[in-house]
């Protein structure tokens, strides 16, 4: 992976957000005649002629770019008539579901992953980092819809120990602790389909890079000083391992977006993948337009963090700048 | 060498494991001719209906053969992959080979777009336009490697870039190679090992695009496809039918995704001389 110093890819980054923004303005500007009652006719959704009337303007409107621009600046996403509520709205309440999902399985399979790979790398050839390796190499060939299905079908339908749909239940009017207990209860199916995904990768990158540096000079020398061995595995060797992790996380952020998606669309759960989920088969096409473009920039701002966040990690790569 | 290679792939089991995978999949569907006796998109039968001698897996909500939709489904998201990884495998190494040979503002140039193309999650560009366009899984399919030829172009252009200081090239210039001579005979062959690589998880990454898409419903109903199957059977999941509606395409789902996660990695493993060491 080519190194570059922090900034470098920000016009990449940004040209791309342009890129999205305006593939969401120009895209419904280029489609062919009266694509509002052909694509509502095939859709639940019953609009009245003034509402129809409004959604023709709302995507004919020649207001110009910087128009739409000031108009997503501010929030104004336009309106869904499925779910009777403004666009902005909806994504709002639905985000902190998502965040917490995919937070959760993120930070924690990234951290248990890291560790679990480190000392693997430390404990190179026994038997239990044999088949430790073997078992993360299968799982990593199981796709998210596979292990989804399966956990649904036998902790939630068969074993019944968790909720199958929903964030938390509905009318319990729960509060404090048992309230927060109940939100545990419905994450735990999800955020194990999604933890599964995610931990074989950390667990297997960290491990390599983890082999790599163990064979470097420093090593033997910090061993040489008499440290402890938990100092020299984690403040010499394992600090190094910490950024191609990084970079890893970055190059698939899409790709995991992806999975989130279906995951949260089988159980129901009530982030941003489950309102895009019945936005589409809705055909509710600004709810569609909005969810996808603020989940692009979200993105592509977490990449930008991310790209700042390698100087912190790597002294190297801030001096090198 | 490439005996070398060969040997050393066979001995390696996740390869073939991977392969056999592979080849039970490929044979399975070479033999649906004879296997499917039914068409995947006639509603003729009773619904619900449990397995029997004529329908091996039962029949559907709409009163259709599962066992026929499975094959159908599972060929046309194996298409898929192997087009999307084809055409990504086309673009980037062409465009690879292109900017490190000939170096200069045509690799700035693509290099830079490759970084905005990287940049940007092609999920997000294929859900907007398959809700506003329908367009058919072949333009979906294209335009996926147009999003995501980037990895491939880097990694050929920094190998190419490797090789094309080798003294071999030197000489075949210096006895008056054209360039074209040159990357056909020497540089193209030589990459080899990363066209294998880029296609398998190209392949692996399309397929897995595909069976979220239609599982999210932007692809056309009409067509078979293992995330649709998933989805329809997910909505009777209470019922008895998981067993032979549901479990069959995320067994069928996972084992292509398995085999071709297995084929990338022992690929990746026996060619990356810096992973000799790893494993």
């Amino acid at each position: 992976m080519r190194r570059t110093g922090p900034g470098s890819n920000l016009l990449a980054y940004a040209l791309a957000a342009l890129v999205m923004v305006h593939a969401g303005y120009l895209l419904p500007r280029m489609l062919p005649g009266d694509f509002v009652s052909a694509i509502y006719s095939s859709s639940h959704v019953t609009l009245s002629a003034a509402q129809e009337q409004e959604l023709r303007s709302y995507y004919t409107a020649q207001d110009g770019f910087g128009r739409y621009l000031k108009d997503l600046v501010t929030l104004e996403w336009g309106y869904s008539y499925a779910f009777l509520s403004p666009i902005s709205r909806l994504i709002l309440q639905a985000l902190p579901w998502t965040l917490l999902l995919m937070g959760s399985a993120h930070v924690l399979s990234m951290i248990a992953g890291f560790l679990a790979g480190v000392e693997a790398a430390w404990r190179r050839g026994s038997a239990a980092e044999k088949s430790g390796v073997g078992i993360m190499t299968v799982l990593q060939g199981i796709p998210e819809i596979g292990t989804g299905v399966i956990l649904l079908m036998v902790f939630a339908f068969y074993l019944g120990w968790f909720p199958a749909v929903g964030g938390e239940t509905a009318y319990a009017e729960l509060s404090g602790l048992a309230r927060f207990t109940d939100i545990l209860k419905h994450l735990a199916l999800p955020f194990t389909t999604l933890f599964l995904a995610y931990f074989p990768g950390n667990f297997l990158l960290t491990r390599a890079s983890m082999v790599m540096i163990l064979k470097k000079q420093y090593l033997e020398t910090a061993r040489a000083k008499g440290l402890p061995s938990v100092r020299v595995r984690y403040a010499h060797a394992a600090r190094n391992a910490l950024l191609p992790m990084v970079t890893r996380f970055g190059l698939r952020i899409a790709f995991m977006v992806t999975g989130a998606l279906v995951i949260e669309t089988i159980y129901s759960y009530p982030g941003l993948g489950t309102l895009l989920f019945n936005a589409i088969s809705q055909r509710d096409l600004p709810l569609v337009q909005g969810i996808v473009l603020f989940s692009s920039l979200a993105i592509l701002l977490i990449n930008i963090a991310l790209e700042s966040a390698y100087g912190f990690l790597d002294p190297r790569v801030r001096h090198a700048s | 060498m490439h005996l070398n290679f060969k040997t050393r792939l066979l001995r390696d089991p996740w390869f073939v494991s991977g392969g056999a995978v592979s080849a039970f999949i490929l044979i399975f569907l070479l033999l649906s001719p004879v296997l499917v006796v039914h068409d995947p998109h006639d509603m003729a039968f009773t619904p619900f209906s449990p397995p029997s001698a004529e329908h091996w897996l039962g029949v559907n909500d709409g009163g259709m053969d599962i066992f026929s939709e499975l094959l159908a489904g599972m060929k046309n998201t194996l298409y898929f992959g192997l087009f999307t990884g084809l055409v990504c495998l086309v673009i980037g190494s062409g465009a690879g080979l292109f900017s490190a040979w000939f170096r200069g503002i045509p690799d700035l140039v693509i290099m830079r777009l490759s970084d905005v193309l990287l940049a940007v999650p092609a999920v997000m560009i294929l859900i907007l336009l398959a809700a506003f366009f329908r367009p058919t899984p072949l333009y979906l399919a294209l335009i996926l490697a147009a999003l995501s030829w980037p990895t491939i172009a880097k990694v050929v252009r920094a190998q190419t870039l490797a090789v094309k200081t080798g003294l071999h090239i030197h000489a075949s210039r210096q006895m008056g190679a054209s360039g074209l001579y040159i990357i056909r005979t020497h540089l193209m062959p030589e990459l080899y090992p990363l066209y294998l690589i880029g296609f398998a998880s190209k392949a692996r990454m399309a397929m897995f695009m595909e069976v979220s898409l239609s599982f999210l419903g932007l692809l056309d109903p009409g067509r078979k496809s293992l995330g649709m199957m998933i989805n329809y059977a997910l909505r009777y999941y209470y019922l008895d039918i998981w067993w032979n509606w549901l479990l069959p395409p995320v067994v069928c789902l996972t084992l292509l995704i398995m085999g071709v996660t297995f084929l990338a990695l022992s690929l990746e493993k026996v060619f990356d001389p810096r992973l000799k060491e790893i494993m």
